[in-house]
């Protein structure tokens, strides 16, 4: 890793440093950056053309989402029949990826808003990317409630709105359409605060780019930013209070979300556990993306010095404490069936252990409660290959225990003659790798045309001595 | 994307369809021979059995008329093109009420049991089969292929025309050929034979007698797929009349059954049924029941609901006979000269003393039955009812059954002479020759052969391929007929719409030929006026048109029965048994599944996808292999594997399905399968990219297993030893509706202290006699709401309660809701992703007791919470509570989330994964118009007929009075033979329901969980003495 480190450092900084404070606490951007360096660097990746790594990236990724649109097509022309659900397993894959997007986006939340509040300013380099991501997981979650209906055509039913149709109203007890306010709103303060965050990004790009479409289109999303202290100021005040709207979200979008199961009679959904459970394993699942992603841009883009060793442990040891958190809800669950007394809890739980989906199971605390523990080695914080390795494992865990949730705790229920087997089919396999491609297809073109990276703030926790204090001062961060 | 869809036609409407064929029937009617002119059809009014105001013009006469102008106004000049809109009738006919439902008795054909029918109809279409209540035998009761009579009515594969060589031929020409064919064989002295399974129409039977008797060499050989030959053999020995006593299993408190599938298939189960189940509620005050033993090879149905069960080596049956004829004998003090069985391994002789001595305690009131086909064991049979002085208490031999008359040695010597090329004209009705004789492989060729061979198969068939002619007979809601199922019960079918197809009637098609034609009406009172008419009940009217209308209207007549000769008992005729010789490897069984008889019914998509009652496995056949032996074999449920007897001998290949309780060494295969024909099936379901078509292609459904009956001392045998099992390394995945079969939990991941599920609660009698409420499960249930109740339901509550006891599981309610409810077939690949359709399924448990495997059956459908689970979650409220407790699916406001069937914890909810249209697209006309077909992508689920409730309701109202108890019930309720299923205003103190409400067998499933259900179940009670932990 030191390796890394060197290689990317520039010859022209390579001063000594003399504060002493910085070796017991590195800086958060290496490579001894000026703002303007900042600017370049993060624009450089959308002003020259785009590398061979992001068309072949993109080239996968789109291809992924044809297949996907081609499946979602077929399925919707034919029926949900073209899934391999039953009438005992009624969701799987489909809820599953459901959840797993969800899941996916609180971490993009959690670093924007949560530690902008918390004051943690190494996550100005990773939450604009992080933001994205949850944009697109967002939208690629709201794609499974809409295509897993047996008629999506009306959708539109979820919605409460004076109609036509009678006195027809929606079933406000129904956690289904809490679903529907809960991402519906997660959805439109994401991109709101992202796109906030954008605005004195936006204006760089419109001050940097030659006269043409690039220009105009940064002029009107940068909504005549010119860098004033006034308009810094309405920025903090806007940004302040989107945080603070934005945080609660964390939370509550994914105990909507449990809930679907929590107020189930379903043994194995019906928990009390679930919407902390739930929180906990979305961000933990959503910083493993994070990272993922993080790694992968650190990488193709170039970004070494902005993505430092810092932010990744720092990522991983937020992810290692979530992991716990998860792997004690796992036990906890057992706890409770087994101190409940409920012999249809005690079973599905002891189903879900050795039944026929226990590979699921024993994958799902493999990867989330077992692998992670190897992030306690600060060695291994910071072999990066190791955690992006890590990271991937996560996400097929945290993917699992959705699976898990939903799956074996409906093929064996009540009734042992209702008890049915689930195996995916084809057009099930390729919608999720549909919505992975459409969400690194959303992704790639963020990468191409948006700075990863927000520059602005970014510019305010450089630890150049002469411009540091300037910079705290504008960015508010010192307060 | 979707596919088309032919809506029912809503109430106010005829199909022109209907119409549009009664017109074409009647242009083409001039064409017929004078004696199916449709005058024949027209019926005098008041036949119809709902207490209806008579019709000023009857409903035949409506549609002739209705027909007649709209052909003429519309269709005047046009061709035959099918026409698929709906128009109003014209002009309404006095009298009738568009939609609204008229139901006819008449006779159900189904099998050779003659059960009342009630056949509803719709707008001049018969729709749904009922059991006609006041019949005596059936009671109301109708099994599930009577239920499934209609689609086949409607099926396009049925002959329209006949056929001469293959190809459609005019009525007049084959008729002028056959005349002149029967002409020579007359002279040239050859012989004439008539083959059908057993005839219970005495008109037809005396038809068929008159016809045979115009040739020197004629006769009339009745041939039953499904034989008792041996039984009237026996009683021919033993009683000295070839006959085939009444059983009455209401009178047998103890029965005893050696292999005979008396609840499923044998003889007459719906009688049968009614019969055993009324001994089967025992009541607090009155703790009795029957006690039933069944000793039997494989699985069936009966022995599912026996009290004890012993799995048997299919050679063992007769020695068992033996043995028990010899100790009853000792008991009555009349020990056998000779030992019926020479060694005997001694095996059951505790069993069979204790039953001898119960038997002995309850002298005429037991019953023992056997299906074996031996005469010898069944003249043993006879000599231990006669013993215990059964005869004339639950078998009757005054008054004998008509219902299985078939005499297996007159099939060996007609396949004799068809071999030696005797045979100058050949007749066959309602039996397939060739593939029910598929043992006999070169009768085809003879068939060739013959110089005149003629059909009257429906539809194509083994036969009809090689017959010279095929004269279709009607369907038999097409046509006239009558029954005596038992002597002096006489029953009547009548037509309920004009024949679809140019077909004529087989009584009419003889009687063209004797140069005597006449119509089968004509027939049937001229044979009624003559031989019924004279042995009336003195309370009946002295007119004959009077007679007449009453046996029409109320389907059936009882009437001085024809004197038998019966003579004391001959015991000199019994002998002792051949040993059996343990012959090596496998012992192939028979037999025959509830919901296909006969191969006549092959082309029932109902019936072909109606769940076993005990395997679960619908669409084909398969080899029932016991445990023991498939562990040995290591052979999985599915696993292809080849069945053969002998070296050059057939062979057969069909997946094994592990079948616990059978015993080892046996196999056990349906019959009735691999009938030709039945790959129009290959495409039934949904077609997508991942489906498995039903019929592999080049294949049939199942495979014909009568390759390996074999005729033995003049009987067909059923059982063939000798057998060996090869596997092939195929597999072809059964579609079973059930996969996991027990209500103990699997061991490994069962939680200590709750292995098992009371979702069944079992007791035994024994411990009933102590405390009724025996076998309850302990929960710690409370009905504390955390709500107060802010729904009261002030008027009707509907609930229903299910008695398990009573219960066989012989599913005549799965298609009966099938019918009623529009409930679609979706093929073999559906059913095997367990996804199914029926709203009413049956689960059945296996549980082992010690070697014994006891057997449970539930039927289960939506339960009707009133704390549904279902209601809270559907986002868009497409499933809400009514404020008569039930639960209602809104189908156009379903998005189909499928949240609602995730949450039901009964899992009785089924979701439209695909459109579903009937392959045959006439199927439509099967269509309840009172029910909504649903679409693609919505959820549906038992509505407690709640098209049924609100017929009673308006009923009600326009009669003034409020709604009375049992005016309502539902497709299930009515036409279980076990009269199991009460449906019922729970709010009602005086209903039927409030009663059995507080029957203290009454529980509830899952009544932990507080959804509180509507359903209730009363609990299984075995006759058995010890105090089992769940009976």
């Amino acid at each position: 890793m030191a390796n890394t480190m060197t290689q990317r450092v520039p010859t022209s900084s390579s001063v000594p440093n003399p504060d002493a404070l910085a070796t017991l606490r590195p800086p958060l951007i290496a490579g001894d950056k000026q703002p303007a360096d900042v600017t370049h660097d993060i624009c450089a990746p959308f002003e020259r053309g785009p590398t061979a790594l992001w068309w072949v990236a993109f080239a996968v990724s789109f291809t992924t989402l044809v297949i996907g649109a081609i499946a979602v097509t077929y399925q919707i022309a034919t029926g949900i029949g073209t899934w391999g659900l039953n009438r005992t397993v009624g969701w799987a894959f489909d809820i599953t990826n459901f959840v797993f997007w969800v899941g996916i986006g609180h971490a993009g939340t959690l670093i924007s808003a949560v530690l902008f509040l918390f004051r943690q300013k190494w996550r100005t380099s990773v939450n604009r990317s992080a933001e994205a991501m949850t944009l697109f997981a967002v939208m690629c979650a709201g794609l499974f409630p809409i295509i897993h209906m047996g008629r999506p055509w009306l959708a539109f039913w979820m919605m409460p709105y004076p109609n036509t149709r009678g006195p027809l109203w929606v079933n406000f007890k129904s956690p289904l359409l809490w679903d529907v306010f809960a991402i519906s709103t997660y959805l439109l303060i994401s991109a709101v605060f992202w796109y906030v965050g954008l605005v004195p990004d936006l204006a760089t790009i419109r001050d940097r780019s030659p006269a043409g479409w690039r220009r105009r289109l940064a002029s009107i999303f940068s909504l005549g930013w010119n860098g004033s202290a006034r308009t810094w100021h309405r920025y903090e005040t806007v940004y302040m209070l989107l945080a603070g709207l934005a945080t609660p979200l964390v939370f509550s979008v994914h105990t909507i979300v449990s809930m679907d199961f929590a107020t189930a009679v379903i043994p194995g959904w019906h928990t009390t556990i679930f919407p902390p459970y739930f929180v906990a394993g979305a961000i933990f699942s959503g910083l493993a993306m994070v990272l993922t992603l993080m790694l992968i841009a650190r990488k193709v883009m170039q970004l070494e010095d902005y993505i430092t060793l810092r932010h990744v442990e720092a990522m991983c040891k937020l992810m290692l404490s979530m992991g716990c958190i998860v792997g004690l809800a796992y036990g906890t669950e057992f706890f409770v069936a087994a101190y409940s007394g409920n012999p249809y809890e005690q079973f599905v739980f002891l189903n879900r252990a050795g039944g026929p989906f226990r590979w699921a199971y024993w994958t799902m605390v493999t990867c989330n409660v077992i692998i992670p523990q190897l992030l306690w080695l600060r060695g291994v914080r910071r072999n990066i290959a190791l955690v992006f390795a890590i990271s991937i494992v996560v996400n097929i865990g945290m993917w699992f225990e959705r699976f898990v949730i939903i799956v074996t705790s409906l093929h064996r229920d009540f009734l042992p003659s209702s008890w049915a087997d689930y195996s995916p089919t084809i057009i099930e396999v390729a919608t999720l790798l549909g919505s992975f491609g459409l969400f690194f297809s959303c992704f790639l073109l963020f990468c191409r045309f948006i700075p990863v990276i927000a520059m602005a703030e970014v510019k305010g926790v450089l630890k150049s001595p002469h411009h540091a204090h300037e910079h705290e001062s504008v960015k508010g961060d010192a307060a | 994307m979707a596919a088309k869809f032919m809506p029912p036609p809503i109430a106010p409407f005829v199909t022109t369809r209907d119409v549009f064929l009664a017109a074409m029937t009647k242009q083409r009617s001039e064409f017929r021979p004078s004696e199916t002119k449709p005058h024949s059809l027209v019926r005098r009014g008041g036949n119809q059995v709902a207490p209806a105001e008579a019709a000023a013009l009857s409903r035949r006469q409506f549609l002739e008329a209705a027909g007649f102008t709209i052909s003429l106004a519309a269709f005047g000049g046009c061709g035959r093109a099918p026409v698929d809109h709906a128009f109003p009738a014209p002009a309404m006919p006095a009298g009738t009420i568009p939609g609204q439902l008229r139901s006819y008795a008449s006779t159900c054909t189904g099998c050779s049991a003659a059960c009342g029918l009630l056949v509803g109809t719709r707008d001049g279409r018969p729709l749904k089969m009922e059991g006609l209540p006041e019949h005596p035998l059936s009671q109301g009761g109708l099994c599930a292929v009577g239920q499934a009579l209609p689609i086949g009515l409607y099926d396009r594969q049925r002959f329209a025309e006949p056929l001469q060589n293959g190809k459609p031929a005019e009525w007049t020409t084959i008729d002028h050929e056959i005349v002149q064919g029967l002409d020579r064989i007359k002279s040239q002295q050859k012989a004439v034979r008539v083959v059908t399974s057993t005839v219970t129409s005495p008109t037809l039977r005396a038809r068929i007698a008159a016809f045979v008797k115009q040739f020197p060499d004629g006769r009339h050989v009745v041939f039953d797929p499904n034989s008792s030959s041996a039984i009237l053999d026996a009683h021919q020995q033993t009683h000295g009349a070839r006959v085939l006593p009444h059983y009455h299993f209401d009178r047998a408190t103890t029965v005893v059954s050696f292999g005979a599938d008396f609840l499923g298939t044998w003889i007459s189960p719906v009688e049968f049924t009614a019969g055993w189940s009324s001994r089967r509620a025992p009541q607090a005050n009155k703790p009795e029941m029957s006690h039933h033993v069944q000793f039997e090879s494989r699985m069936s149905l009966t022995g599912s609901n026996a009290d004890r069960r012993y799995a048997i080596h299919p050679s063992q049956q007769g020695p068992l006979v033996g043995r028990l004829a010899e100790i009853v004998a000792t008991l009555a003090g009349k020990p056998l000269p000779e030992k019926p069985v020479a060694n005997m391994d001694g095996k059951f002789d505790q069993q069979l003393a204790e039953l001898a001595e119960r038997l002995w305690h309850e002298r005429g009131r037991g019953l023992v039955v056997c299906d074996s086909q031996e005469v010898g064991v069944q003249r043993y049979v006879n000599y231990i009812n006669h013993l215990l002085g059964n005869y004339g208490t639950t078998l009757d031999l005054e008054r004998p059954s008509r219902q299985r008359q078939g005499n297996d040695r007159d099939i060996e010597s007609l396949v004799e002479e068809l071999s030696a090329g005797q045979i100058g004209a050949l007749f066959v009705a309602d039996v397939d020759l060739l593939h029910a004789l598929a043992n006999r492989p070169g009768l085809a060729d003879a068939v060739d052969r013959v110089p005149l061979s003629i059909s009257f198969a429906p539809r194509g068939d083994e036969f009809t391929t090689h017959a010279k002619y095929v004269c279709p007979d009607h369907h038999p809601l097409e046509s006239w007929s009558d029954a005596e199922p038992i002597s002096g019960l006489m029953s009547l079918g009548q037509p309920t719409l004009q024949p679809l197809g140019n077909t004529r009637a087989m009584m009419e098609s003889l009687a063209t030929w004797m140069g005597q034609p006449t119509t089968t009406l004509a027939a049937l009172q001229a044979y009624w006026k003559d031989s019924v008419f004279p042995r009336r009940p003195s309370s009946a009217s002295a007119s004959f048109a009077d007679f007449w209308d009453v046996a029409l209207r109320s389907g059936f007549v009882e009437v001085t029965p024809e004197p038998v000769k019966i003579n004391e008992f001959n015991a000199t005729s019994l002998k002792p048994l051949m040993p059996t010789t343990a012959a090596d490897g496998f012992t192939i069984v028979l037999y025959n599944k509830i919901g296909m008889p006969d191969a006549r019914h092959a082309h029932n998509p109902w019936l072909q996808e109606l769940p076993d009652p005990v395997t679960k496995v619908t669409w084909g056949n398969y080899v029932c292999v016991s445990p023991a032996d498939a562990d040995r074999l290591q052979i999985n449920d599915g696993d292809v594997i080849a069945v053969s007897v002998g070296k050059d001998a057939p062979q057969l290949e069909l997946p094994a399905l592990v079948q616990v309780g059978q015993h080892e060494g046996t196999l056990a295969i349906a019959r009735g399968y691999g009938v030709k024909g039945t790959d129009r099936f290959a495409k039934v379901g949904p077609q997508w990219i991942g489906a498995n078509p039903t019929v592999v292609d080049g294949e049939l459904v199942g495979v014909n297993a009568a390759v390996f009956q074999e005729f033995r001392s003049g009987m067909l045998r059923y059982e063939r030893s000798g057998a060996t099992v090869a596997k092939t390394g195929k597999h072809r995945a059964l579609a079973a509706t059930q996969k996991y079969n027990s209500l103990e939990l699997p061991s490994n991941v069962a939680p200590h202290g709750a292995e098992h599920r009371d979702v069944i609660q079992r007791t035994t009698l024994a411990a009933f006699a102590k405390d009724p409420h025996a076998g309850a499960a302990e929960h710690h249930a409370t009905d504390t709401q955390l709500w107060p109740e802010d729904h009261p339901k002030t008027g009707h509550a509907w609930g229903m309660v299910i008695d398990l006891n009573k219960c066989t599981g012989c599913s005549a309610c799965v298609i009966a809701c099938q019918a009623e409810n529009n409930i679609p077939v979706v093929g073999y690949d559906e059913v095997r992703r367990q996804r199914e359709m029926h709203w009413l399924r049956i689960d059945r448990y296996y549980d082992q007791v010690s070697e014994n495997v006891d057997v449970a059956h539930q039927p289960m459908m939506c339960q009707h919470c009133d704390n549904a689970p279902c209601e809270t979650v559907c986002p868009a409220l497409a499933t809400v509570h009514s404020s008569e407790g039930l639960n209602e699916q809104v189908y156009n406001r379903c998005v189909g989330t499928r949240y609602c069937a995730n949450n039901c914890p009964y899992k009785v909810r089924r979701f439209n994964w695909f459109a579903y249209p009937h392959p045959d697209l006439r199927q439509n006309l099967v269509l309840n118009p009172e029910v909504t077909v649903r679409s693609r992508g919505v959820m549906e689920k038992c509505s407690m007929c709640v098209q049924r409730i609100e017929a009673g309701r308006i009923a009600a109202r326009t009669q003034g009075v409020p709604m009375a108890d049992g005016m309502v019930q539902t497709a299930c309720q009515q036409s279980c033979p076990a009269d199991a299923i009460l449906f019922g205003d729970m709010n009602d103190p005086r209903s039927a329901i409030s009663a059995a409400l507080k029957n203290p067998r009454r529980y509830r499933v899952l009544e932990e969980l507080n959804v509180r259900p509507s359903v209730s179940y009363l609990r299984v009670v075995r006759n058995r003495d010890e105090e089992a932990r769940r009976g």
